[in-house]
C-alpha cells in the first residue's frame, strides 16, 4: 500500500487527480485510531490527512470553532476548556476499542463516524453541531458546504450528510463546529442493583424532566445519572433528582463512569462481536430480554445499547422489530465483510445511497466498500 | 426578479392533466382559474403565479400516485404546506402541479414514553405542542407563523424561531420522516431512535426546500416544559453596547432561551402599534428570556442583569406573566407594526457573526439612504440572525426594484462579514440569484449533483434555491430518462 501524506488541501486535490487518472482508490486516515470500524478495505493507496492540524479560528463569544480536520479531539477539548467551553456531542474515545492508543483520535474521525457520547442525550450528536466544512470531492474539486455561523439554512445541509459517512463521500479538510459553555460543576450518581425494567423506567422518568440531565446510562447493574450547572442550580437539580428517584439511594460516583460508557470501555476485551443499537428508549428492557447478551451497557436513557453477541441475525432482527437499527462496531475483518457493519438496505434506499455516493465520488475512490459493497 | 417560464407544451395539456389528476385524487383537485387564485403564492407577497392545478391528497398513497404521474409525464411539482414561506419556497409554477399537504393533518401518535409525536405533514406547528402540553411537554421550534405553518413545511425549510440558540432548528428536533421520492416511491428515514442507519439522508432532506422529496410523515422530538421562565428588558443608548452585552452574556457561559434585539425605528413603530412599554429614548432594546429549573433561571437572570448594567443598559424585569406577555407581544408585533407604515414589506434573513453587529447596522443605515427606503431591524441576537424589514410601496415607481436591490445588498453584506444569506427562511425563489455570492461554482455544482441523486429530471420544485439548474451529468454522459423527450407520451390520455 502506498502512503500519501497530505499537508495542504492542494496536496489532496493533486492526489485525487492522480487517483482519477489511474483509477486507484484511497483509504483515508488521520490518526487511524478507528480503522477497524466499518467494513474492511483493500485500497491501493493510503491517504494520510493527519498533518492537516490546528485551530483555524476560534471565537468563544460566537460559540463556534473552525479547525483543520486532522486536529486531535483532545487538543480541541483543551483549547475549548481554556475558555470554559466544550464540544456538545461529548466525543467518546473509541480508539482503544479497536486496539489504538487512547486519546489520539481526530475531529475528522469523530465526524466521519458521528461518534457522540453520553451528553448527546441533552446536546445532540456530531451531526447536530457540524455547521460547515471544506473538503475535496471525488472529482478532485475543493468545495465548501454549510457556513460559519450557528444558524444557517443556505443550500443543502451537506454537513449532516458527511457525519457518519465514514469518509466515503469526500476528504474533509476543515470543519466548523458549534460549541457550548461548560458549566463549572457536574455531579454523577449511581443507583446500584437495579433490575432492567425498573431501571430503564427510572431513566426515562429523569429524561422526561426538565432538569436537563447530561448523562442517563446503565452500567454494571447500576443506573448512572449526571447533572450539571453552577453551584445553586446544581444543588437544586440534585434535589429534583433525589425526589424523582424516590426510595432509591443515590450514591455519588466517579464522573469517569460516563467516559467508560461512551468509549464502550466495557467491551475492550470482548471476544464476541460488539454492537451498538439505536432503539426507542421504551423498548430497551424488552430488547435485552430477547437478545440475552452476556454483556451490555446502555446510554441515552436506553436509546443506545452497546452489547456483545455473535448472533447477528437475532441482534439485527430484534433491533429492526422495534423500529431501530444495529451497527456492528467491532468484529474481525472477515465477519465485518460478510455480515456488513450496517444492515442491508432495501432496494429503494440502496439505489439512493449509491446515487448519493456517486454525487460526491463517482469513481468510488474514497474508502470504497467501507459502509456497503461499493459505498 | 423573473418568475420561471412555463413550458407551453405542458400548459397546452392542462385540461387532460386535471382530468388525469381527478382519477388519482377524486375529491382533491382544484382546476378552475378562479379557485386557483387562492393558491397563487405564499408569504413572499410581491410574487403571484397561479399553478397549473392544485392537488390536495389525503393519504401517502395519493401523494405517491401524483408524484408517479408527474414523473411519467415530466410535469414539475411544487410541494406546499400552509404557504407561509417568506422566500417563495411554495410559489407555484404555471406549468407545475401544486401539491398541497394541508389535508393530511392528523396527529398519528403521541408517544411520550419516547418523547415524540408522529404526525402527518399538514399538522400545524402549534398543534403539535397543543397535543402534548397538558402532559408538560412542547415542541421547541417556534417560527412566528406557528399558528398556521405546517410541520411538513417546517421540515422542508428547516424552520427556526426565537429559541434556536438553546433548542436548535427543526432539523435538531426531527427524529424521522417518511418521504415520497420523485417517482412516488417512499422511503422511511430515522424513526423514534437517535442516529442514522447508514448515510444521514434525513439530515439533508431537512431544509432541502422541497427539492429532494415530499415529506408524508414526520416523527418529532418533544421537550419537557421548563418549570420557570423569566424575562428582562434591557434598553441601550448605543447600539454597540447592546452588541457587547450579547457577547458578554455568551462569554459568561449563559445560553438564554431567547435574546431579541430591536432597533430604534422598530421600537417606535411597535410603540405606535400596540404600546408594549419600550423606552422610546433607547437606540435599541434586548428582550431576554431565561428558562429552566428555578434556581438556574434565577442565577442566569441575575448574571444577565449585571452584564447588561455593566454595558450601560437600563434593565427592567417583567414582574408578572401579563407584563412578560406584553414585552413579547411587542417583539412579535414588529411585522404588523412596520406593515402599518407602508403597503409592502420585505423581510430579510441573513445571519452574521454577532461581533459584526454594530458595523452591519451602521452600514445598513447608510444603505437605506442610498436606496431611499424605510427599514427597521429585529435580530435574533443570540444566534446572529438579522431580520431587517424593508418597507415600500409596489405601486410607486421603482420601489419594488429598489427594495429588492436594498435587500440583496444587505445579504451580500452579511456574506462579506462572514455570515450567510439565510438563517431560517430558506433561499427559495427570493435569494436564488444570490447563491453565488456565498458559494463558488464548485460548491454549487456539488449541491446540484446531490439534487440530481434524488431528482435527475429536476421535477421537484424547479426554479428554487439554485440560480440555474444545470442538467444532471453522470460521469461522462448526460442523464436521459428512458430516452424520452419531455412530455412525449402525454397524448395517451
Amino acid at each position: 500500500m502506498k502512503r500519501i501524506s497530505a499537508i495542504t488541501e492542494a496536496d489532496i486535490v493533486e492526489a485525487v487527480h492522480n487517483a482519477r487518472a489511474k483509477r486507484t482508490a484511497f483509504e483515508i486516515v488521520s490518526a487511524g485510531s478507528k480503522r477497524g470500524y466499518g467494513r474492511p478495505l483493500s485500497c491501493e493507496n493510503l491517504l494520510d490527512v493527519g498533518s492537516l492540524r490546528g485551530i483555524v479560528a476560534y471565537q468563544p463569544e460566537e460559540l463556534i470553532i473552525t479547525v483543520l480536520s486532522g486536529t486531535p479531539v483532545d487538543e480541541l477539548d483543551m483549547a475549548l476548556a481554556e475558555k470554559g467551553q466544550r464540544l456538545g456531542f461529548d466525543p467518546p474515545d473509541l480508539g482503544p476499542l479497536f486496539g489504538a492508543k487512547p486519546a489520539i483520535g481526530t475531529i475528522a474521525g469523530a465526524v466521519s463516524t458521528n461518534a457522540s457520547g453520553p451528553a448527546r442525550v441533552r446536546y445532540g450528536a456530531v451531526r447536530d453541531q457540524l455547521l460547515g466544512f471544506r473538503a475535496v470531492n471525488g472529482l478532485g474539486e475543493a468545495f465548501k458546504a454549510g457556513g460559519k455561523v450557528v444558524k444557517n439554512v443556505t443550500g443543502f445541509d451537506i454537513p449532516k450528510l458527511v457525519c457518519g459517512a465514514f469518509g466515503t463521500l469526500c476528504v474533509l479538510t476543515e470543519l466548523t463546529l458549534r460549541v457550548f459553555p461548560k458549566p463549572s460543576r457536574d455531579q454523577t450518581f449511581v443507583i446500584r442493583d437495579m433490575e432492567p425494567r425498573e431501571g430503564f423506567a427510572l431513566l426515562r422518568k429523569v429524561w422526561a424532566n426538565p432538569l436537563d440531565a447530561t448523562g442517563l446510562g446503565y452500567y454494571a447493574n447500576s443506573i448512572v445519572l449526571r447533572v450539571e450547572g453552577e453551584e445553586e442550580p446544581l444543588a437544586e437539580k440534585v434535589r429534583i433528582l433525589k425526589r424523582l428517584c424516590g426510595r432509591h439511594i443515590l450514591e455519588g460516583a466517579d464522573s469517569e463512569t460516563f467516559r467508560t460508557i461512551g468509549d464502550a470501555g466495557a467491551f475492550l476485551s470482548s471476544d464476541e462481536d460488539v454492537w451498538r443499537l439505536s432503539i426507542p428508549p421504551s423498548q430497551a428492557a424488552g430488547v435485552l430480554d430477547r437478545i440475552r447478551a452476556s454483556l451490555w451497557v446502555a446510554d441515552c436513557a436506553g436509546a443506545v445499547l452497546w452489547l456483545a453477541s455473535n448472533n447477528h441475525v437475532l441482534v439485527r432482527d430484534v433491533a429492526k422489530a422495534v423500529g431501530g437499527h444495529a451497527t456492528l462496531v467491532k468484529a474481525d475483518a472477515a465477519r465485518r465483510a460478510s455480515l456488513g457493519v450496517f444492515a442491508a438496505e432495501d432496494e429503494v434506499r440502496a439505489q439512493l445511497t449509491r446515487s448519493v455516493k456517486a454525487a460526491f465520488d463517482p469513481l468510488r475512490l474514497f474508502n470504497p466498500g467501507r459502509m456497503w459493497d461499493g459505498v | 426578479m423573473e418568475l420561471p417560464k412555463a413550458n407551453p407544451d405542458i400548459v397546452a395539456h392542462r385540461r387532460d392533466i386535471i382530468a388525469a389528476l381527478r382519477t388519482l385524487v377524486p375529491d382533491g383537485v382544484v382546476g378552475e382559474e378562479a379557485e386557483l387564485a387562492a393558491f397563487d403564492g405564499d408569504a413572499l407577497t410581491a410574487y403571484r403565479q397561479k399553478p397549473l392545478a392544485c392537488v390536495l391528497p389525503r393519504s401517502k398513497d395519493e401523494v405517491s400516485a401524483v408524484l408517479a404521474f408527474s414523473a411519467a409525464h415530466n410535469i414539475p411539482i411544487v410541494p406546499r404546506g400552509a404557504g407561509t414561506s417568506l422566500s417563495g419556497g411554495a410559489l407555484p409554477r404555471g406549468d407545475g402541479i401544486l401539491l398541497s399537504l394541508t389535508r393530511m393533518n392528523r396527529i398519528l401518535e403521541v408517544d411520550l414514553e419516547n418523547r415524540c409525536v408522529v404526525a402527518e405533514p399538514g399538522v400545524t406547528n402549534l398543534a403539535i405542542t397543543q397535543a402534548v402540553e397538558a402532559h408538560g411537554f412542547y415542541y421547541a421550534p417556534d417560527p412566528s407563523s406557528q399558528i398556521a405553518c405546517t410541520i411538513g413545511g417546517n421540515i422542508a425549510e428547516n424552520s427556526g424561531g426565537l429559541h434556536c440558540l438553546k433548542y436548535g432548528l427543526t432539523t435538531n428536533n426531527l427524529l424521522g420522516v417518511e418521504i415520497a421520492l420523485v417517482g412516488g416511491e417512499r422511503l422511511v428515514l430515522g424513526g423514534k431512535v437517535p442516529g442514522a442507519d447508514g448515510l444521514d439522508i434525513l439530515g439533508v432532506v431537512a431544509g432541502s426546500e422541497g427539492l429532494l422529496g415530499v415529506v408524508v410523515e414526520a416523527t418529532v422530538r418533544m421537550l419537557p416544559k421548563p418549570p420557570a421562565t423569566r424575562t428582562l428588558l434591557a434598553a441601550f443608548r448605543k447600539v454597540p453596547d447592546a452588541g457587547q452585552c450579547v457577547a458578554d452574556i455568551i462569554a459568561a457561559g449563559i445560553v438564554p432561551a431567547a435574546m431579541e434585539f430591536m432597533d430604534k425605528r422598530c421600537i417606535e413603530a411597535v410603540e405606535a402599534h400596540c404600546a408594549p412599554g419600550y423606552p422610546l429614548e433607547a437606540e435599541g432594546v434586548l428582550i431576554i428570556d431565561a428558562d429552566g429549573v428555578p434556581a438556574e433561571v434565577d442565577h442566569q437572570i441575575a448574571r444577565i442583569g449585571e452584564i447588561a448594567r455593566r454595558n450601560f443598559a437600563t434593565v427592567r424585569e417583567a414582574t408578572s406573566e401579563a407584563e412578560r406577555a406584553r414585552l413579547w407581544a411587542g417583539r412579535k408585533a414588529a411585522f404588523p407594526a412596520m406593515g402599518r407604515l407602508a403597503p409592502d414589506m420585505l423581510c430579510m434573513d441573513g445571519t452574521i457573526p454577532r461581533r459584526m453587529l454594530p458595523q452591519v447596522l451602521t452600514r445598513m443605515s447608510e444603505m437605506a439612504e442610498e436606496y431611499r427606503l424605510g427599514f427597521c431591524n429585529v435580530f435574533h441576537a443570540g444566534d446572529g440572525n438579522l431580520h431587517p424589514l424593508i418597507i415600500f410601496d409596489m405601486m410607486k415607481g421603482d420601489e419594488l426594484a429598489r427594495a429588492e436591490a436594498f435587500g440583496a445588498a444587505i445579504l451580500k453584506l452579511c456574506v462579506e462579514v462572514g455570515g450567510v444569506l439565510t438563517g431560517e427562511h430558506g433561499v427559495g425563489l427570493e435569494k436564488r440569484e444570490l447563491m453565488p455570492t456565498m458559494f463558488n461554482e464548485a460548491d454549487l455544482a456539488q449541491q446540484q449533483r446531490l439534487k440530481c441523486a434524488f431528482d435527475a429530471d429536476g421535477l421537484l420544485n424547479p426554479g428554487k434555491v439554485f440560480p440555474t439548474l444545470s442538467a444532471c451529468v453522470e460521469e461522462g454522459h448526460m442523464h436521459v430518462k428512458g430516452g424520452r423527450l419531455p412530455f412525449a407520451n402525454l397524448p395517451r390520455f
